[in-house]
């Protein structure tokens, strides 16, 4: 038979980081109260049969939270063999409060004092012996983080649980209390388990509903109790619940005052956490260092020379994609005799790129001369390239204009002196440049393929076809490398978020949060959803569960994916590499729209019938401010991105496959060549509903493509983007798409700004969609906030489209009026007095 | 069409076709570091 020990504690106190150290797992722990909002089971490492239950952290035995209700029903329901009650050492004085009564249960028990490290840092020192005296039970001292002294604390309680040994119950009320508790415990003997039967006295006395309900006391006895009850409420002056609570604050003071030696030193002393509080939590200070931070963080993971851009790039080009790399520090320049002699790997691309473009331009005014001239001949196949076809008489007369672009920015190259670099094309420059030597990367350095050149070399060496080759270049390889590439960035953002989280930062967030949306009727508890949401919508959703009030909940589920989680993220780097590169700020923008949306919404939807009411409480401890440990933001980083490369190759994969196969037939099924993909099946779904985007500046039958995709995965967007767009004029990927955006609007950055806010705030992914069906409880709560959520989208891309269009190009049209009707009904709603 | 061309494509479809397949059996994968069926608390958010 299995032995069961469960991990009580408050909210924060560490006992998800010691159920890992004890079990091996790698649950998610959270720096903030509310992580863990279901019992989950571990077998404690190096035996068979001892089962770890950590519970959701809880502040008293009382049902008013839904983790109270679900820690007490199991504590008390199904009773484990031991408790291992983990109290934070650094606030002891608090977190005895739920001690006592955890002792009053009659379940073997361990109390294991976790954060000693801080505390003997901090020159504290707690008398365990006493403490143990006082509560009836071992006492030990732990660092969970460190994985000090958790093992023996387990061990402890192992042997508690198979021995069945309790210290005795604590007596921590006066006299008239423990009276009238005599009385009711005397009363209900034989109706509850005898080693509980204090809790049980302690819980009627307080006229705890749930458990007069369950024992089934009759009304002549209750009246009998009641009468026991008022009796100490008139001597104490005072109601029956706040007695209790009152006399066991007074015993943990009394019990602390001998117990617990603070150092001298810091008695008088402001600590650092409450130091650092006073700018970060500061009134006026508060927003401004959330939204630098913000800033911050974008600023690594997206500025133009930033660790996320440099090493994306690195990615793209030359990891995964059709170039490659050299390996550090073995670059040199080059020995080898020729035009490259001395020249390092950039200037001799440098020097390569204008006989590159020569040979490029030149090739496709000649196929298209040789074409024309040809044209209408009996037998006359059109030529794709120039090999083999080379006349002479045609080639003398084909000149080409040819320019140099830039490959990140597409624009083309400007000199010192101010001109574009522009020039003519002849047969003889172009017999020329085709003469100069290619540059070999193996001359400057170790080089190694990129995956997608390998990919390339690979299917071109099996003789394989040029279609099928490009349903694993373009469609399947491409499509993953174009989500893989983005790693670094959302590892940057991950990185960084997993140091805020852990240092114990984003609890204050979330308490700035509180100050700012108890104005307009919300709660500080609807926002921990949403900082979960940073990194996914689907368990966003699901921790509004915590949120008692049902109202509250419903509506925290229909704003929390407001906050670009990872996957949008990806959106983000996206569009701020391709078209906001010198503007890293547009990026922390997106996050700060995304909070401002959820203010707004949540003032609008409070304002409703259905939504209205005062905000739930929100009370929520703060954690001291730490250094995060490197294995702690190593873990958090390392799931939230090993989840995002897992849904490249699972989710990503099949559907640019299946988005290739749909690109390149047409519905006779005919295979398409790229020239022909405007008779292709994805066009055709494309245009259909293309037009619905029209207003917001992305008409195309392509951008409508990869909106809809975004629905898979919004990442998905990213990879469609990049299909779609290889077929469109452009030196890169990213030159590709910005020709796409500007083949339709007149304004590309404006439509390209658009674009990302749509997809960026209409509703989140289908799994999170399916998520938010099932936790609003209805199919029509689901609509509803699917509705909501896809009014919101696109409504702001229209505003912001349309105005934009009006302020920077006087453009003036029946969506411009569209959107302003739009934006008064918002202000409306946000404004308007009150239904209820 | 040669065999490599259509062996290529078996093996994509394949690869593909596997992917879908364990979606639907085991759930999506999320960033959360777990499944859209319930991450089995490997996140704590949810179950």
């Amino acid at each position: 038979m299995s032995v069961k020990i469960a991990l009580a504690g408050n909210p924060n106190s560490g006992k998800t980081t010691l159920f890992n150290a004890l079990t091996g797992s790698s649950q998610y722990v959270g720096n903030w109260p509310g992580v863990t909002v279901e019992k989950k089971d571990g077998i404690l490492e190096g035996t068979k049969d001892v089962v770890i239950q950590d519970l959701p952290g809880i502040y008293s035995l009382s049902p008013y939270s839904l983790e109270e209700k679900v820690s007490r029903k199991f504590l008390v329901e199904e009773r484990p063999d031991a408790i291992l009650n983990i109290v934070d050492g650094t606030n002891i004085e608090r977190n005895l409060y739920l001690s006592t009564q955890l002792a009053e249960l009659g379940i073997p028990m361990v109390l294991a004092v976790n954060m000693m490290d801080v505390v003997k840092k901090n020159g504290d020192k707690i008398d365990f012996a006493r403490i143990g005296k006082a509560l009836g039970c071992e006492v030990v001292g732990i660092s969970a983080l460190k994985k000090e002294g958790g093992l023996e604390a387990a061990r402890k309680a192992l042997s508690l649980a198979e021995t069945g040994r309790k210290g005795e119950v604590p007596h921590v009320f006066t006299g008239s209390v423990e009276h009238a508790l005599a009385h009711i415990e005397e009363s209900i003997q034989g109706k509850v388990p005898k080693d509980s039967i204090r809790w049980y006295a302690i819980k009627i006395f307080e006229r705890d509903r749930d458990i007069i309900k369950n024992l089934d006391i009759g009304v002549g006895l209750m009246k009998h109790l009641e009468e026991h009850i008022r009796d100490c409420e008139k001597e104490l002056d005072d109601d029956a619940e706040s007695i209790i609570t009152g006399q066991r604050y007074e015993f943990i003071q009394s019990l602390m005052s001998k117990a617990l030696a603070k150092s001298e030193a810091r008695k008088n002393k402001v600590s650092l956490s409450d130091r650092i509080d006073r700018i970060v939590t500061n009134r006026i200070l508060a927003i401004p260092v959330f939204i630098l931070s913000l800033c911050a963080m974008w600023f690594l993971a997206v500025s133009d020379n930033g660790p996320g851009t440099v090493l994306t790039d690195w990615a793209n080009d030359g990891l995964l994609g059709t170039d490659g790399w050299h390996v550090p520090f073995t670059t040199h320049e080059s020995s080898a005799d020729g035009p490259y002699k001395n020249m390092d790997w950039e200037a001799a691309q440098e020097a390569y790129a204008p006989h590159a473009k020569n040979i490029e331009v030149w090739e496709g005014a000649y196929v298209e001369a040789f074409n024309g001239a040809n044209k209408g001949k009996e037998g006359f196949e059109p030529i794709e390239n120039v090999e083999g076809k080379l006349d002479e008489r045609i080639a003398a007369s084909v000149k080409a204009e040819a320019s140099l672009e830039d490959e990140e920015t597409g624009e083309t190259v400007v000199d010192d002196d101010g001109k574009e670099r522009r020039w003519t094309c002849d047969y003889a420059a172009y017999k020329a440049s085709k003469a100069f030597p290619e540059p070999d990367p193996s001359d400057f350095g170790v080089w190694v393929p990129g995956i997608g050149a390998l990919i390339a070399t690979g299917l071109e060496k099996l003789g394989v076809g040029e279609t099928v080759a490009s349903l694993v270049n373009d469609g399947a390889w491409g499509g993953v490398a174009t989500v893989l590439g983005f790693v670094p960035v959302i590892f940057v953002v991950f990185l960084f978020l997993a140091f805020l989280e852990d240092c114990g930062y984003m609890a204050r967030v979330a308490f700035i949060m509180d100050r700012i949306f108890r104005r307009f009727g919300l709660s500080g508890k609807s926002f921990i959803p949403m900082i979960v949401g940073k990194g996914c919508g689907v368990p966003a959703v699901m921790a509004a569960r915590a949120i008692e009030n049902r109202r509250d909940q419903r509506m925290t589920i229909i704003l929390a994916t407001f906050i670009p989680c990872g996957a949008k993220t990806v959106i983000i780097a996206m569009f701020a590499a391709v078209f906001f590169r010198e503007m890293w700020y547009v990026a922390p923008l997106m996050d700060v729209i995304g909070i401002a949306i959820i203010v707004l919404g949540g003032i609008a939807l409070k304002k409703t019938r259905m939504f209205a009411g005062d905000a739930a409480p929100f009370v929520m401890e703060l954690p001291a401010y730490h250094m995060p440990t490197l294995s702690g933001v190593w873990r958090h980083t390392w799931n939230r991105v090993k989840g995002y490369m897992l849904k490249a190759g699972l989710v990503i994969f099949p559907a640019c496959v299946f988005l290739w196969f749909i690109m390149h037939f047409d519905w006779s099924f005919n295979v398409l060549a790229d020239e022909e993909i405007e008779k292709s099946i994805l066009h055709d779904l494309g245009s259909a509903i293309a037009w619905l985007f029209a207003p917001l500046g992305f008409g195309t039958w392509q951008d409508a493509a990869a909106t809809v995709s975004a629905e898979i995965a919004k990442e998905q967007a990213t990879a469609t983007l990049g299909l779609v767009a290889s077929g469109m004029d452009g030196a890169s990927t990213a030159a590709q798409i910005q020709s796409l955006f500007g083949s339709m609007s007149k304004f590309p950055l404006l439509a390209a700004f658009s674009f990302m806010l749509f997809n960026l705030f209409v509703p989140p992914c289908m799994v999170a969609i399916a998520v938010t069906f099932r936790e609003m409880g209805s199919k029509a709560w689901g609509w509803f906030a699917v509705g909501f959520q896809l009014f919101v989208g696109y409504v702001l891309a229209l505003s912001v489209y349309q105005l934009g269009m009006l302020f920077s190009g006087g453009v003036f049209g029946v969506w411009t009026v569209v959107a302003i009707a739009a934006d008064i009904f918002c202000i409306w709603a946000v404004t308007r007095k009150s239904k209820a | 069409m040669s065999v490599s061309s259509i062996a290529v494509i078996v093996v994509v479809l394949a690869a593909a076709a596997l992917a879908v397949w364990r979606n639907l059996k085991k759930g999506a994968p999320c960033e959360c570091g777990g499944t859209s069926r319930g991450c089995k608390g490997s996140c704590g958010c949810c179950k």
